[in-house]
């Protein structure tokens, strides 16, 4: 297992990094908008509506951000949470840990692909 | 043609004394100096799960059809929701702002065939992109554009 995330860690750490912008850039405006100010009733009525979200995201670009948005945050996240846990329970159990956290973002990743075409 | 030099081949067959004290976390890890901004940076991993999981919660419940859309929307205005997604918001707004700062000590001297670019430059570009994309997606789904 070790070696396999040795072999492994140049496309874990490219799915990191991109991962990484893209929490940067998108979640904010989506947490802000979706989370927070369209339940507070501070957006244009329509703003959200079923029929217009719906227009933006079956649009092929808005899939392409959608699976982005889903997919790549999972992978940063995993990454993250791998190394917390190695600097706080050591290296030991890094052979069981990681192997879960990315098995954590591959299903989500899977699980983003399949919602984004069933749109 | 001559073989390859091995770089081992000078290597001692006994092992090497143990020089090195087994790894231990430093003093006053995690809650003390620069390690609790390291140790918070490093959990909001958890946050990009959270954050993640919830846009793939919002992309299945437009998959599904309006009602399972406006369902998931009615259960969005729940105070406790309000206040998850804010937290939320300022966490992940708080890693993206100190991701900023940490990318340009990553960046090698030379990117390709181009000089590494200035701390200023990275820092205008990253958190200029951060501004105007949030702006973008805030009038996106605010409704004042598309």
């Amino acid at each position: 297992m070790k070696t396999l995330l040795i072999k492994l860690e140049p496309i874990i750490w490219a799915l990191f990094g991109a991962g990484m912008m893209v929490v940067a850039l998108l979640m904010p405006g989506w947490l802000l908008m979706v989370g927070v100010a369209g339940p507070m009733d501070v957006l244009w009525a329509e703003a959200l509506s079923y029929d217009r979200m719906h227009g933006l995201f079956g649009h092929p670009i808005g899939r392409l951000i959608a699976a982005a948005a889903i997919a790549l945050p999972l992978w940063a996240g995993a990454h993250h949470i791998r190394h917390l846990a190695i600097d706080f329970g050591g290296i030991a159990r890094d052979t069981v840990f990681a192997p879960l956290c990315y098995a954590v973002a591959l299903a989500g990743s899977v699980a983003a692909v399949l919602a984004v075409l069933a749109l | 043609m001559s073989a390859r030099a091995r770089v081992d081949a000078m290597k001692s067959s006994a092992a090497p004394p143990t020089r090195t004290a087994d790894p231990s976390p430093p003093d006053h890890f995690p809650g003390r100096g620069n390690y609790l901004s390291y140790v918070a940076f490093g959990a909001t991993g958890i946050l990009m799960w959270l954050a993640a999981f919830q846009v793939l919660r919002a992309i299945r419940a437009l998959g599904a059809g309006e009602e399972a859309w406006n369902t998931m929307l009615a259960s969005f205005r729940h105070p406790s929701y309000v206040v998850f997604h804010a937290f939320l918001f300022v966490g992940l707004t708080w890693f993206a702002l100190r991701f900023f700062q940490v990318f340009p000590k990553t960046q090698p001297p030379r990117m390709g065939p181009f000089a590494r670019p200035s701390d200023t430059f990275f820092k205008v570009a990253l958190n200029g992109a951060f501004v105007v994309v949030t702006l973008l997606i805030a009038l996106v789904l605010g409704g004042a554009i598309l």
